[in-house]
């Protein structure tokens, strides 16, 4: 047997292992667990305000940590019209828009102080700005990855995490612009990520359809989600930090467990057969906003597993969602290039 | 997803030691604890909680609404 053969016939052997520690360790199920909670009530919410001011695909939002700053609720969006946009969404006013040098946009993240903002794409850079200067200013292009930049979160205003289309995932210094760790163990493209509440680990979601947790610090790759058949486009921690939330071209969204390190739920509907595009969860957990490409964000119980609302109002795909950190609201973003507020 | 060569299939063995490796706790623990969680946060959850969503920022608190 080749050296290839040996060691793909290990892998196998260690999966297998792997499966039969999780088999042991389910001894119940969310089902039973759960089966003395109420159910959630339905959701109807109503869009307070849309957005309107891009003029192509909106591809992804984020809220500022504190967003509730002097009566402002601060967020950011991207879009294919090259621009990156701060929005308040309580009065809906644009506060800032940043031109981009490449329009082929894929993700935004607002920085937890405030002050940077960055954005990343087909061009393969996380670009970092500085919204405070007197005129919006390019701090740093984050330039090492060899594809697209599919989600960018900032740590603090010097670090920031980044996935890409090169498997990649890569912890960066901003004042040096350089990559101090890269996270190695995806086989297709990385497409999500996700820093966990106490932000030592984060996860991220590829198209080789697994969910990994690492460790930021030491670069390790502690556990791996599988269950998803197809790319997995959009993640979340739990905000308890013991569980994680997937949504996947599968058409499903799934929680794993990490404490048992094992699927504990999957969210589908046999009518649903469109992908899920993005997932932000409520201040509890309680409620899933999920983000499809049949133009609707559909909301789960996620203890029950059950659909207790729809958000309908796009005209397009919903490509991105986002619960702002007192949990008063969910913003979703579209192909139709509006971002509606909803509550 | 292209062919891994013998390093990067090196590194997904090393890789699956590793996580093998780790302590799994029983569902019977972790779902449990899980549920509470959420059960004892649903409180503070604006969408739960209509108490909290009484100061809705975007509802007016005016009597007449101009259609």
């Amino acid at each position: 047997m080749g050296e290839m053969d040996q060691m793909k016939k290990e892998a196998e052997g260690l999966k297998s292992q792997i499966e039969a520690a999780r088999k042991a360790a389910a001894d119940t199920t969310l089902a039973d667990a759960a089966s003395g909670v109420a159910p959630a009530p339905r959701v109807q919410l109503k869009t307070r305000k849309t957005l309107k001011g891009h003029l192509a695909k909106i591809y992804a939002m984020h809220w500022a940590t504190d967003c509730r700053l002097d009566h402002a609720m601060l967020m950011v969006s991207a879009s294919q019209d090259g621009k990156l946009i701060i929005w308040d969404a309580f009065s809906g006013n644009k506060i800032n828009a940043v031109p981009l040098k490449s329009s082929w946009v894929m993700t935004c993240a607002y920085a937890p102080s405030g002050n940077l903002v960055a954005s990343g794409g087909l061009d393969n850079m996380c670009t970092v700005y500085n919204l405070k200067t007197p005129v919006v200013k390019t701090v740093k292009e984050l330039d090492a990855h060899t594809g697209y930049l599919s989600c960018a979160r900032f740590l603090s205003d010097t670090e920031i995490l980044t996935a890409s289309g090169d498997t990649t995932c890569a912890l960066w210094d901003i004042e040096t612009g350089k990559q101090k760790t890269v996270f190695l163990n995806h086989v297709g493209d990385c497409m999500c990520l996700a820093l966990s509440p106490d932000m030592n680990m984060f996860i991220s979601g590829a198209c080789d359809s697994l969910a990994k947790l690492w460790d930021i610090r030491d670069g390790t790759c502690k556990q791996t989600f599988q269950g998803h058949t197809s790319d997995i486009n959009a993640i979340s921690f739990f905000p308890s930090g013991n569980a994680v939330v997937t949504g996947s071209d599968d058409c499903t969204c799934k929680m794993y467990d990490l404490r048992s390190d094992q699927e504990v739920i999957s969210y589908q509907d046999a009518q649903l057969n469109s992908g899920v595009t993005s997932l932000a969860l409520s201040v509890s957990g309680r409620l899933i906003f999920a983000g499809y490409d049949d133009f609707n964000c559909n909301i789960w119980d996620s203890l029950k597993g059950e659909k207790v609302g729809v958000l309908s109002g796009h005209d397009n795909r919903v490509s991105c969602t986002g619960v702002p950190q007192d949990g008063m609201c969910v913003c979703t973003g579209s192909w139709d290039s509006f971002l509606k507020i909803w509550n | 997803m292209d062919e891994l060569d013998e390093t990067q299939m090196k590194n997904q063995v090393e890789s699956l030691k590793y996580q093998h490796q780790i302590t799994r706790e029983k569902t019977s623990v972790t779902i449990p604890e899980l549920v509470k969680w959420v059960e004892e946060t649903m409180t503070e959850d604006p969408f739960l909680n209509s108490e909290l969503m009484k100061d809705n920022p975007w509802v007016e608190t005016g009597k007449c609404v101009v259609l």
